[in-house]
């Protein structure tokens, strides 16, 4: 595939990982991108969406671990995993760093995923050819 | 040339806290992105409906933050005409001052966007 024919996906991801479709249907659209030659620029997480980056998610073993999957998908194929920090907090998706300074006990946020703004959405959507929401 | 962004208002104000996340989304985007158009459809339309009183359910009142639009340059506030009609709602109601837009008219203004976030 020529460089021209490359399009480049920025991905919205809204949905809950333990409970909508969104979550699953979101990680085969990318790895269907990946596997047909096309570029990620980053996967943005909001809403619910924050939930995928609980270390603690623990599906039977005969259920689909999402999060596990996004991991193994960004770190073969070398994007961000970029979770909004103020709808993270709001439902108890912390990092190191915001755990010492709000004075919590834990945090949970699971590696590589970060926390980051909106304005991380801006960039993923001005840098994109496609964005798309799920 | 800047991406022209629609985000759609779908849901009602409360029952879930998309509205408000939305909302915060749309205040973000906007320091970045100075060609946003924001619609609201269907019962995303209660959103703009004044005198909510969300504290009674323990709900955040975020009406106030829709004001901020207008201070952050946001311009281009859509709202579908057929959805405020039978839902019974005049403009004079709306808390924030808006182009109302018929059902027509709203595809042909979603179709001009290079992007589409809906919520």
């Amino acid at each position: 595939m020529s460089d021209s024919e490359v399009i480049k996906f920025s991905l919205l991801v809204t949905g809950n990982p333990a409970s909508s479709q969104n979550a699953a249907s979101a990680l085969q659209f990318c790895e269907a991108v990946l596997a047909a030659g096309h570029k990620i620029c980053g996967v943005f997480f909001y809403l619910d969406g924050v939930l995928t980056a609980s270390d603690l998610i623990n599906p039977a073993s005969d259920e689909v671990n999402i999060p596990d999957r996004w991991v193994a998908l960004a770190t073969q194929y070398k994007f961000a995993l970029e979770v909004c920090v103020s709808a993270s907090l709001r439902r108890g998706i912390v990092n190191e760093q915001e755990a010492a300074q709000l004075g919590l006990q834990h945090y949970n946020l699971k590696s590589p995923f970060l926390l980051s703004g909106l304005g991380q959405l801006a960039e993923l959507s001005a840098s994109c050819d496609r964005l798309i929401q799920f | 040339m800047e991406k022209k962004i629609g985000i759609i208002n779908r849901q009602a104000p409360h029952g879930s806290s998309t509205a408000r996340e939305a909302l915060d989304l749309t205040l973000a985007m906007s320091a970045f992105n100075e060609s946003l158009s924001i619609f609201f459809i269907g019962d995303g339309v209660y959103q703009l409906l004044a005198k909510h009183q969300a504290d009674f359910i323990l709900q955040k009142d975020f009406q106030p933050m829709l004001q901020m639009l207008e201070l952050y340059d946001v311009e281009q506030i859509y709202v579908c005409q057929d959805s405020l009609s039978v839902r019974n709602i005049s403009v004079e109601q709306l808390v924030i001052k808006t182009t109302l837009l018929s059902t027509d008219e709203i595809n042909e203004y979603l179709q001009q966007q290079h992007q589409l976030m809906s919520f």
